[in-house]
């Protein structure tokens, strides 16, 4: 019964199953809860005298349905990784960065400031500059919320509240004095905007190599987006960094025993989720306007929480949840043209979703739990796991869960 | 029915349980167990952590189903499906984890979900609480508000709710588990009334010393099996535990011979946050120093002081004549000294990260373990978890779940192995097998002696004076955060006793 049981030769097969019951739990949790969305969302929709066939297929076309819709649906999720990477960085060392928002719009401030002043650089540079500039902005603006929590505790919730709106004031001042036209624009009624940025400091549309209409705004921003969520993934699963924060974020009495600083590293990761922040806007004003203006897209940083929640904060889960967010967003202009339902539908659908997986992927979190403790390696059905999960008796299930993992010693090494 | 049970002598079981077979998927938590519970009677049912006695306990409640076997009450099969059906048999469990309403008084916990009528008259109803207390002689305010309890007068309140509800049967899932010494004491002399009164108890337990005090008769399983019942004037402390682990267990080790080298560890007039006051003394190479006294008293704030969780407000802490007071953990790690926390989960392991990510918590900033750019070498570190798991028998499937899924045993052997693993001058070890069963006391006692064998300090806070006696070369006692007296340690507890409690400073050794 000793030293045998630790961990024995054939120790590789039981992990290897307990990855794949994970994966295959989580991948059925978000079936589940897509399923769950769309029978709600359905019922929404009858309410409305409509097919829910039919208006899901709607969607699925206006989206999904052409080229050009692809390219829309992934030229609106590129900003949306950006901002929920953000979101999800903060959110696994233990706090909750609400200041996207307002970070994407200095760094907006800053990547103009830099398009404009730094145009005598060549493209490979300037845009290189560009984007650093916009990151930097994020970063200053992520640091303050950062430092005020490590050295006076000020929580940065109220903080980062606070400093979207002093963003947006920020903006305002920088377009309409440091940065306002100069070369007044043709026309009357123009909004308040920048000069117009120089072509080298434009980022390459992708579109025309797929044929997707230049309309779509879709740029190679797309691709930085995607390689920003592997690096997060690594920083976190890879990186002595973000070894901490999650252990920071998980238990921050163990990782002060274990000689971690809380302090720098909280920091640290608001630093890495500004800059992320900062590339929110990016696409709007390098790939789309080619200006910052009055009229810029808002939300985006807050939008971002609701992709961060809905990717679980995984950097690859962010991905995909970003592109679903783009499929209903795009699919939003289907539904106004293709049936009756009101577009507001689409936001109820949004909020039903997050709720839903949410909530789904808690209760499969907990039964993987008990199932782990209960050293489920033998496939066994789920019968017993829903006698775990019966209300009766008071304690909560992970209490229960470990009672089970104190029965399972007692059925020994096998 | 038949009357199957009266075949015996003495007074017909109360409660039958007949080969109660429980699995979970994989394993067997009940294998055909077979229990008698007799009225009035305090039955203890006793083994280590992992032996089916919860489980078993909550088949007799209607919490699990049990897949095979029958329980018969009074003579009666009976159906238990849920712990309503249970209560209505009669039969009441206290759990471990209390469930009472805190901003509720102790009249409106202990009626909730019993209430007579829609609008509820409360002084009649604190009324009822009162005299029902007072007839089983439970110190008990009616009109308290629960937040405003202590541990010990929650229980009481608990166990008055399954009063009040008529039950006749009490279960009491490690009672003890939860209480000091005095308020212990108190529960004993309570449960002996309720004994007196007639009703049956279970007393789940693995304190080997409470049950021979308070049980008429003590049922051992190990592993899911029955493996013996016993009375408390048949057996003794060392059979009971043989009889749980399954080999003999050792209550007093042999401390090896070590010759105390030079002070590694010195603390000067440490003073703290008001919880530390001009605490002094030293620890040398291969020397075990015992910090005894009520919990309370300082231990918290010494431990973190010395490890670097706290920064003294006077006085200096240096290890190997380096002065180290006020400086980060890391340096104090890294200066060689090994840190065994209190409370496991909170300042010891993150439970919802992996073994191996455990394992290496507090090293994870070696150069063997991640590099330059600060990426973590993760085959370095799974590497030393399997290590670490093989060489303390941590018992668990595989390096790749989390800290969450071990046992309280099997955390602390965790622990033990990732501090111990780095070859440490100085061991701060802080009630290290506070929760844990002899079994796995036992071999943290071990390994505590190892260090002491292997020419390192130790310095060992515990509330437990046997822990104290077993371990220690030299015991010094903390009262209000002072030192106040230091023992050899063939020192009587009485002396100690007074140590504790802030006696005279004496001169020793």
């Amino acid at each position: 019964m000793a030293a045998g049981t630790a961990l024995d030769p054939a120790s590789a097969a039981p992990v290897r199953s307990d990855r794949i019951e994970r994966f295959v739990g989580q991948a059925l949790a978000l079936l589940v809860s897509l399923g769950i969305a769309v029978a709600l969302g359905s019922i929404l929709i009858v309410g409305y005298g409509e097919n829910p066939l039919n208006v899901y297929a709607e969607i699925f076309r206006g989206s999904l349905g052409s080229v050009n819709g692809i390219g829309y649906v992934l030229s609106i999720a590129t900003p949306l990784i950006f901002s929920a990477l953000a979101v999800a960085v903060c959110f696994k060392g233990g706090m909750f960065n609400i200041g996207v928002e307002g970070q994407y719009l200095v760094g907006m401030v800053t990547a103009a400031w830099a398009a404009l002043s730094l145009d005598f650089l060549p493209a490979p540079l300037l845009v290189p500059a560009v984007l650093i500039a916009g990151m930097l902005g994020g970063m200053v603006w992520a640091a303050i919320p950062g430092v005020l929590k490590v050295k006076t505790g000020a929580h940065e919730v109220v903080t980062t509240i606070m400093l979207n709106g002093i963003a947006i004031s920020l903006l305002a001042w920088a377009i309409n004095f440091p940065l306002k036209f100069k070369n007044a624009p043709p026309g009357q009624n123009v909004d308040l905007r920048t000069d117009l940025f120089s072509d080298q400091a434009r980022v390459g549309d992708i579109g025309q190599y797929f044929d997707i209409t230049p309309g779509a705004h879709l740029s190679w921003l797309l691709f930085v987006a995607i390689a920003a969520a592997i690096l997060v993934w690594f920083l976190l699963r890879r990186t002595r960094l973000g070894y901490e924060a999650r252990a920071v974020g998980s238990a921050p009495g163990s990782a002060r025993a274990g000689g971690v600083s809380i302090g720098a590293t909280q920091i640290r990761l608001f630093l890495i989720s500004g800059a992320l922040a900062g590339m929110v806007g990016m696409p709007q004003i390098l790939a789309d306007k080619g200006y910052l203006g009055a009229a810029y897209i808002t939300q985006l940083g807050f939008t971002g929480i609701a992709v961060a929640f809905l990717g679980q904060n995984n950097p690859i889960g962010i991905i995909f949840a970003a592109i679903l967010w783009g499929i209903l967003s795009r699919g939003e202009v289907a539904l106004q043209i293709g049936t009756d339902v009101p577009r507001e539908f689409i936001i109820i659908l949004q909020g039903i979703l997050i709720l839903s997986v949410v909530i789904t992927y808690q209760i499969a979190k907990r039964r993987l739990a008990a199932r782990q403790l209960q050293r489920a390696g033998a496939a066994g059905a789920l019968e017993d796991s829903a006698a775990l999960d019966e209300s009766a008796g008071p304690r909560g299930p992970e209490d229960k869960g470990l009672e089970a993992f104190r029965a399972s010693d007692a059925g020994g090494s096998g | 029915m038949s009357d199957d049970g009266a075949g015996g002598v003495g007074s017909p079981p109360l409660v039958i349980l007949e080969g109660i077979t429980k699995r979970f998927p994989g394993v067997l938590a009940n294998d055909a167990v077979n229990l008698e519970l007799r009225t009035g009677e305090v039955h203890a049912l006793i083994g280590e952590n992992g032996a089916g006695k919860s489980t078993l306990m909550r088949v007799l409640y209607g919490m699990y189903p049990a897949e095979e076997g029958r329980i018969l009450v009074r003579g009666q099969e009976a159906k238990i499906g849920s712990p309503r059906d249970a209560i209505a048999l009669g039969i009441g469990m206290v759990h471990q984890h209390f469930v009472l309403v805190d901003p509720f008084t102790v009249t409106e916990n202990i009626i909730l979900g019993d209430e007579q009528q829609a609008v509820l008259d409360m002084s009649d109803a604190e009324k009822r609480v009162a005299d029902l207390a007072e007839s089983y002689g439970f110190q008990v305010d009616p009109g308290a508000v629960v937040e405003e309890l202590s541990v010990g007068e929650e229980q009481r309140v608990e166990i008055l709710k399954a009063l009040y509800r008529g039950v006749e049967i009490l279960i009491l899932d490690e009672p003890t588990a939860v209480l000091t010494p005095g308020e212990a004491k108190e529960l004993f002399s309570n449960l002996r009334k309720l004994r007196e009164a007639g009703k049956s108890i279970v007393f789940i337990s693995h304190k080997l010393d409470e049950v021979l005090e308070i049980a008429d008769r003590i049922t051992v399983l190990r592993r899911g099996k029955v493996v013996g019942e016993t009375r408390p004037n048949e057996t003794s402390k060392a059979k009971l535990a043989e009889m749980m682990v399954g080999r003999p267990v050792l209550f007093s080790l042999e401390k090896p011979e070590a010759e105390v080298g030079e002070p590694v560890l010195r603390v000067q007039e440490l003073t703290g946050e008001g919880k530390l006051d001009g605490v002094s003394f030293e620890v040398g190479a291969g020397e075990i120093l015992g910090v005894a006294g009520v919990e309370g008293n300082g231990q918290r704030e010494l431990a973190e002081s010395l490890i670097g969780l706290r920064t003294p407000s006077s006085g200096t802490i240096s290890l190997d004549g380096h002065d180290v007071t006020g400086h980060s953990v890391k340096d104090i790690r890294n200066a060689g000294v090994a840190y065994i926390p209190e409370d496991r989960h909170e300042q010891g392991l993150v439970l919802e990260m992996t073994l191996w990510e455990n394992a290496v918590l507090g090293r994870h900033d070696d150069a063997e373990f991640s590099g330059g750019l600060g990426v973590l070498f993760i085959r370095k570190i799974k590497e030393l978890a399997s290590r670490l798991v093989k060489l303390f028998d941590v018992r668990t499937r595989s390096i790749e779940v989390n800290a969450s899924t071990l046992s309280g045993g099997n955390q602390q052997k965790l622990i033990l192995a990732r501090e111990l693993e780095t070859d440490p001058k100085l061991l701060i070890a802080s009630q290290p097998t506070r929760g844990l069963d002899v079994g796995a006391i036992e071999f943290v006692w071990k390994q505590i002696l190892e260090q002491k064998a292997a020419g390192r300090a130790v310095l060992l806070i515990s509330a437990e004076l046997d822990e104290i006696y077993a371990l220690s070369d030299r015991i010094v006692t903390l009262y209000e955060g002072r030192i106040t007296g230091e023992f050899p340690p063939d020192a009587p507890p009485e002396e100690i006793g007074v140590g504790m409690l802030g006696g005279a400073k004496r001169g020793a050794a």
